[in-house]
């Protein structure tokens, strides 16, 4: 029998899809290491959905989203765009109606869209699935899928809608004030705001005070993070400690380690990185900086703002300052949407998968639980209310070998077709003016001055200078080697590396725009953020002497 | 290549804007609009690349910027060198002449339908992408022999200091200029102007103000003389007029443009009359219909030809203004609205 492909209909094609693109872009920021055949298909189905239909929503004039590919667990993208003058036209006219609700009423339209979808999250989480029948565990499996589209529906829309008019500010700012967003004036009038996850790193911190009060610090001082939890269990006050630092799990745990992949534990599974966060915070000692720095922040927001009023004309300044207020809007929505939208979400998929694994693990047809992440939605339909009839173990075992296989080889960052080069691609990318392409994917050129003699050259993602050790880490689960006062040196960061932001001195990111994660937490930390160095991972090693000069977008290797 | 690398305007429209550059696109895109244009010419991308091509000179470049790349990312002084290579290069290849044959029919054509010999035109740079205004315009040229020559010059322009920073910079490639060139009847100005269908200063949209003086536009688009000014209600049509003293004009000279005094007798006469105000008011309500924004338009009236047939419009692009309080949100979905056009 023929076993389908991974993502049926969208795996990458040379022969076709090069005739409808000739470029198309590996997502190194989501898809490395390459995905479980199971997380590829929902997010190649649904990333791509989302995109389209966002734009579509919006009406966006110059650009109908992206199309996306799968090939060997790497998710490829290309662009769709707006191919007639008057098709652009007719599209601008819905536009300006379209984009109305982000302008009246910022907060009730992403309100109402979180509060949608905690709404699902709590329908999937009520169902108990060791007693559930195998109708009802498919069932959620179902409305997972339905949720996780939806998600990606939400999370597009708002995300075109919240860029296009950061995009405006930024232009406004150049226009009306001189500064444009790699300036730390423009910096400041965007930091100095609390959001979702750092409220949640706020309880970590908490936790650690908690632990520090009631005696428990030496049980996390002395243990590897995977081992205090057990340590905990050993003391009545450890017990009670460990209960409600569990509820705290329950309700804001539902994330993953890793940011888009689910064969890894989410916080409520396995508690060990929120552990391992408070040890980091109790070794620290002290307050939680974040308050402190938050409040200097908004100061200096506040007089950021004055002077760039003040630059405006006059009779200009009303628009401006509403257009201000959406732009403050944009770094909250970019880091609490993660938590929200793909953290949970993806956590919902994985409980779901885990639920229908578990009973199909005891029907004998699978192996293991996880051996779920291997198949893909219509193969889980085929056996889904009757496991015991099927034998799925043929189709887990040539997946996982062929997953095996895609971990050692990396995917090409972009598959060109001949005769096209990257610059020309990258060309296409900037003209199409799509807002996430821009703000998120490609970022500014850095600018060569050889009269700096820098090591590398980036772009500012947040003001400062900085020296220290250079720490280079890779992924997440390299996060607790960072030490106080080192320099992190990443390809890119996610919200799941937030926490870390508190100990260290700057930040040298491969890539990233204003509107990446690195540069808004950054900002928020006030350290130095330098972005789109494209070589630091490769030529700084961890260990090794590095300053930062983000005002300059440099950075020297000193040893 | 496509073989046809020629155009009359009215041939263009604005998707083909990658064809022939954003300038001719736009005349293209106006002719359609009803809106009359200087007659002429387009010469596409792919005018461009042939010549390149069959001449060599698109080889030799790319050799030259194949050799120099690492020098030329760090040093100014390299970028200065580049140009006047890639320049000389250029301007030292005499045109092919089967695309000469073809240039001169279609100057020839022009000719006729204006009825007269070697009729002089402006001859100006249409870049397919927007870069920072480096490109050369050439005024009065006249004849087959120097038309010929300015082409080849606009082309060239396509490789300034300026241009070629520029590309580096945004990681383009340097021997790749899409660069179209415009050939179009200069005109003969008897008065021009602006006019923008709302009211700048308080966003009033019922509005359209039509500004003019003696000469070319660029009197009142540069803001150094005070100008005729008509505020016409789009609905009833009536005008709300500010005749001005109108000291000095500019004019076409040799080569370029120049400021000379408006002779005592026309300095407070108004530029317009009646019919020709009601003209400009009538097609800027028909093209700001079309886009369904206000536009900020430019408009000349030639002094050879007679009324109607006078009229040319040169530019009509999104116009920027105060909007009303009220319309606050409107503005900034608008505003946002614009960004997509960049």
């Amino acid at each position: 029998m023929k076993v389908y492909d991974v993502v049926p209909g969208l795996e990458f094609d040379p022969e076709k899809d090069f005739e409808q693109s000739p470029a198309w872009f590996l997502d190194g920021t989501h898809s490395v290491p390459p995905w479980t055949p199971m997380f590829g298909w929902f997010w190649i189905s649904f990333c791509r959905h989302g995109m389209q239909y966002g734009a579509e929503k919006l009406s966006l004039p110059t650009v109908k989203g992206w199309d996306w590919r799968f090939m060997n667990g790497g998710g490829y993208l290309t662009l769709l765009l707006v191919k007639s003058e008057e098709e652009k036209q007719r599209r601008e006219k819905r536009f300006r109606k379209a984009i109305l609700p982000f302008i009246e009423d910022y907060d009730g339209l992403w309100n109402g869209f979180v509060e949608e979808i905690l709404g699902r999250y709590e329908n999937l989480k009520s169902l108990n699935l060791d007693e559930a029948t195998n109708i009802e565990l498919l069932d959620n499996f179902e409305e997972t899928i339905n949720t996780c589209r939806r998600m990606w529906e939400i999370h597009m829309y708002m995300m075109y809608g919240t860029y296009t008019a950061y995009i405006l500010f930024e232009n406004m700012c150049r226009e009306l004030a001189g500064i444009d967003d790699t300036s730390p004036l423009f910096h400041k009038l965007v930091s100095g705001f609390d959001n979702k996850v750092f409220q949640v790193d706020r309880k970590l911190w908490e936790c650690s005070i908690r632990a520090q009060k009631e005696g428990l610090a030496d049980v996390f001082l002395q243990n590897e993070p995977a081992d205090i939890a057990a340590a905990l269990a050993k003391t009545d006050k450890g017990k009670a400690f460990l209960k409600d630092f569990m509820d705290f799990m329950n309700e804001d745990g539902w994330r993953m380690q890793r940011m888009s992949e689910i064969n890894l534990p989410t916080w409520v599974e396995d508690p060990t990185p929120a552990l391992g966060n408070v040890k980091q915070f109790l070794s620290k000692g002290g307050d939680f900086n974040l308050d402190e720095k938050r409040q200097k922040n908004a100061e200096e927001r506040e007089a950021a703002e004055k002077e760039v009023l003040a630059k405006v004309p006059q009779e200009q300044r009303g628009w401006f300052e509403q257009l201000m207020r959406m732009a403050q809007k944009c770094g909250i929505f970019s880091e609490e949407h993660d938590h929200y939208l793909d953290l949970y979400t993806h956590a919902m998929m994985r409980r779901s998968a885990l639920g229908l694994g578990k009973r199909w693990a005891q029907e004998g047809t699978i192996d293991d639980p996880e051996d779920m992440f291997f198949l893909i939605p219509d193969e889980i339909r085929r056996a889904g209310i009757n496991p015991d009839q099927f034998d799925m173990r043929y189709i887990v075992n040539r997946r996982k070998a062929e997953w095996e296989e895609w971990q050692k080889t990396p995917n090409p960052p972009a598959m060109l077709k001949e005769g096209f080069d990257l610059d020309q691609a990258m060309g296409v990318l900037v003209q199409s003016n799509d807002p996430i392409a821009l703000k998120v994917v490609v970022g500014a050129m850095p600018e060569v001055r050889p009269e700096l003699k820098a090591d590398l050259y980036g772009t500012c993602g947040s003001p400062g200078v900085a020296e220290g050790p250079a720490r280079v880490i890779m992924t997440e689960d390299e996060l607790h080697l960072v030490k106080e006062g080192d320099i992190l040196v990443a390809a890119t960061t996610s919200p799941s590396w937030t926490p870390i932001f508190s100990m260290i001195k700057g930040v040298i990111v491969d890539r990233g725009a204003s509107l990446s994660h690195a540069a808004i937490v950054g900002r928020e930390y006030g350290i130095p953020v330098v972005m789109n160095v494209f070589e630091g991972t490769q030529k700084i090693k961890s260990g090794q002497r590095v300053k930062v000069d983000a005002n300059m977008g440099t950075v020297y290797i000193q040893d | 290549m496509a073989d046809k690398w020629i155009f009359w305007f009215n041939e263009l429209r604005s998707e083909h804007n990658d064809m022939v550059g954003k300038k001719c696109a736009n005349l293209g895109e106006m002719v359609h609009l009803g809106m009359r244009v200087p007659p002429g010419f387009a010469i596409s991308v792919d005018g461009y690349k042939r010549f390149m091509q069959t001449t060599g000179a698109g080889k030799e470049i790319r050799e030259y910027v194949r050799k120099n790349k690492k020098d030329l990312k760090d040093a100014v002084g390299k970028q200065v060198e580049a140009s006047r290579f890639i320049r000389d290069v250029i301007q030292s290849k005499p045109m092919p002449e089967d695309m000469k044959l073809l240039l001169w029919e279609y100057y020839e054509q022009l000719c006729e339908q204006l009825q007269c010999t070697d009729v002089p035109v402006a001859i100006r740079s249409s870049g397919a992408i927007s870069m920072p205004g480096q490109m050369e315009t050439y005024l009065n040229v006249c004849g087959k022999k120097e038309i010929i020559e300015k082409v080849i010059q606009v082309w060239g322009s396509a490789f300034t200091t300026r241009a070629i920073a520029f590309r580096l910079e945004k990681n383009m490639e340097l021997d790749k200029a899409p660069i179209g060139v415009a050939v179009l009847k200069m005109v003969n100005a008897k008065c021009a102007g602006v006019t923008l269908t709302v009211l700048p200063t308080t966003g009033d949209l019922s509005k359209t103000v039509v500004e003019g003086n003696w000469g070319l536009g660029e009197s009142v688009v540069s803001g150094e003389i005070t100008p005729d000014s008509f505020i016409v209600d789009k609905e009833s049509g009536k005008a709300e007029t500010t005749i001005n003293k109108k000291t000095k004009m500019v004019v076409y000279k040799a080569s370029g443009i120049g400021i000379v005094k408006v002779p005592d007798d026309l300095q407070e006469k108004p530029c317009l009359n009646k019919e020709e105000l009601e003209e400009i008011v009538r097609i800027a309500k028909d093209v700001e219909a079309h886009f369904d924004m206000p536009q900020d338009m430019e408009w000349v009236f030639d002094a050879d030809l007679y009324f109607p047939e006078n009229l040319f419009w040169v530019q009509t692009r999104p116009a920027k203004y105060t909007q009303k309080k009220e319309n606050q949100d409107e503005y900034l979905a608008e505003l946002m609205t614009r960004i997509f056009k960049m």
